[in-house]
């Protein structure tokens, strides 16, 4: 089954052009890369899957159905959820409700049962404690939970991240560049991370990443963007001996 | 008597920067327009209570529906802002508010202002309607809609990748502070039993603002003391009435620079903390 499928997908910024024309389809349970050098136009791809900004032209279907014109917070209870490349945790919060945040779409109580205490939002929120407490635990960050993020080390606040990612239970998820920033034994564990997220919760994943060790080792399809324009899609394999790939990586006298 | 009516005062204001402290500490909108509220539920009750002649249970009502329902149509166009063009356009707003106000005179007595209404307004309801309202802010903060609120003041885009619907978010948020603000302005009217146009400008609202951010946006007792503190001193040091601003403001940048998250951080005083501890001794 398709998870997502970007059809035709154009974004200006002014006169700059971030991407031209992309077409993109992702199946379940797969973990696809994005490549590409600086500026090429990969994060973008994801802000307009999650729908940071509107996109010029094309369209974009996640699960056969249109989310084009869905606003970005319908897209998260849809089942998207994403981490970001410089880490946005929330800072006033501390670990444990940074993670509670990431569900609270879906609990049922409302605005006036939570305002006078009744029964059912103190229920809920037990609930959502716990399911907390048990991802803490599943990405081994229970000791930190009642720290504040900023608090954290960087290679701590990015698994933070992704922890946060699965609170939601998302069908799709999008790690920009989860490597960056992390020390080689870091980036070990995270390889290790992702696989085992993936085959524990049956997600589809999409990367951005810069690491090309990591991108090699686990993704089973790439898409290599150069200047918004998709250059190249293929295994890793095909990849590291496509031409055009090592002329945009390298330069003409590769 | 003078430290009875300076209790009454104090509390009045505490109510009105509980109001501003959802919508400015923990959701992170400044709105200049507050006391536009506050004149609002003020008129409002005065209104429905001396012109219609409707009991007075039912003039405070009416002033909670209206600041709540003013506080819909004003977030409609403007929630939507980026933030500091909300906090001018709430300017503006409370502005006009009180422009309205003198000159719709036949109505409101325009710069005469108005006066007459009865002592409905006594501090055990206005004690009560404190713990009421912080019991509220209180329970909000700690559950999901307060996690919201500290989501969204610390980044809005994150906040909406983790399903939070930001605009509605701010416009729950922007409705029920304005109700509790007008609901404060028509205790106010029903206690000082005297309203006039130019009580509440934006300096008001500013100083409802500086209040909060001093007394901490993660605390809602530290925002309860600052505010009793600021506005207890201003009755007992009446003969220094300027200085009391040069003071503050002088707290202020003192704060900012050494306890940026405010006097009292995220100190809450909570009644099982409070027990635990005496135990514990």
């Amino acid at each position: 089954m398709d998870v997502l499928r970007i059809e035709g997908v154009s974004k200006n910024f002014g006169g700059v052009t971030a991407l031209v024309d992309f077409f993109m389809v992702q199946h379940e349970n797969e973990i696809t890369g994005i490549i590409g050098p600086n500026g090429a136009g990969k994060t973008t791809v994801f802000n307009l899957i999650n729908g940071v900004y509107p996109l010029d032209n094309g369209r974009i279907f996640f699960i056969n159905q249109d989310i084009t014109e869905s606003p970005a917070h319908k897209r998260a209870e849809m089942g998207i959820s994403r981490t970001f490349q410089n880490i946005r945790l929330f800072k006033n919060l501390n670990v444990l409700d940074n993670m509670k945040v990431a569900c609270g779409w879906k609990v049922r109580y409302s605005l006036w049962e939570e305002m006078i205490r009744l029964p059912r939002p103190q229920r809920e929120e037990k609930e959502i404690d716990e399911k907390a407490r048990y991802f803490l635990e599943y990405l081994n960050l229970t000791q930190y939970a009642n720290q504040r993020p900023d608090n954290l080390p960087y290679g701590i606040q990015r698994r933070l991240e992704l922890a946060r990612t699965l609170m939601a239970e998302p069908k799709l998820l999008l790690l920009d560049e989860p490597a960056a920033g992390l020390n080689p034994k870091e980036v070990v564990s995270l390889m290790e991370m992702i696989k085992k997220l993936q085959q524990d919760y049956n997600l589809t994943i999409i990367i951005v990443e810069h690491h090309m060790e990591l991108i090699m080792k686990i993704c089973s399809l790439i898409h290599v963007l150069d200047f918004g324009k998709k250059i190249a899609v293929g295994k890793p394999e095909e990849i590291k001996r496509n031409e055009s790939v090592l002329q945009a990586y390298l330069g003409d006298g590769a | 008597m003078f430290y009875l009516k300076v209790l009454e005062i104090t509390s009045l204001y505490t109510i009105l920067v509980l109001g501003v402290y959802l919508m400015t500490g923990l959701t992170g909108l400044f709105s200049l327009g507050q006391g536009g509220f506050v004149s609002i539920g003020a008129y409002t009750a005065a209104i429905a209570f001396m012109k219609l002649n409707l009991p007075f249970p039912v003039a405070l009502m009416m002033a909670v529906v209206m600041g709540a329902v003013l506080g819909f149509l004003i977030g409609i166009p403007t929630l939507r802002l980026r933030r500091d063009y909300f906090l001018l356009v709430t300017f503006c707003l409370g502005e006009m508010v009180r422009a309205a106000l003198l000159y719709l005179a036949q109505l409101t007595g325009g710069a005469l202002g108005m006066a007459g209404m009865p002592r409905k307004v006594g501090l055990p309801l206005i004690l009560i309607s404190i713990v009421f309202i912080t019991f509220i802010l209180y329970s909000l903060k700690r559950s999901r809609f307060g996690r919201d609120c500290i989501a969204v003041r610390d980044d809005e885009l994150a906040a909406s990748m983790m399903g939070i619907n930001v605009f509605a978010h701010k416009m729950k948020v922007f409705i029920i502070s304005s109700a509790i603000t007008a609901y404060g302005g028509a205790l106010y009217a029903f206690n000082i039993l005297f309203i006039e146009p130019n009580l509440f400008n934006w300096l008001e609202s500013g100083r409802l603002i500086i209040i909060t951010f001093v007394g901490g946006l993660n605390s809602i007792a530290g925002v309860i003391i600052t505010s009793a503190i600021y506005y207890s001193f201003g009755e007992f040091f009446r003969f220094i009435d300027v200085w009391r601003d040069v003071l503050l403001a002088l707290v202020v940048i003192l704060v900012v620079i050494f306890r940026p998250g405010g006097l009292f951080q995220g100190l809450e005083l909570l009644p099982q903390k409070l027990l635990s501890r005496t135990e514990r001794k």
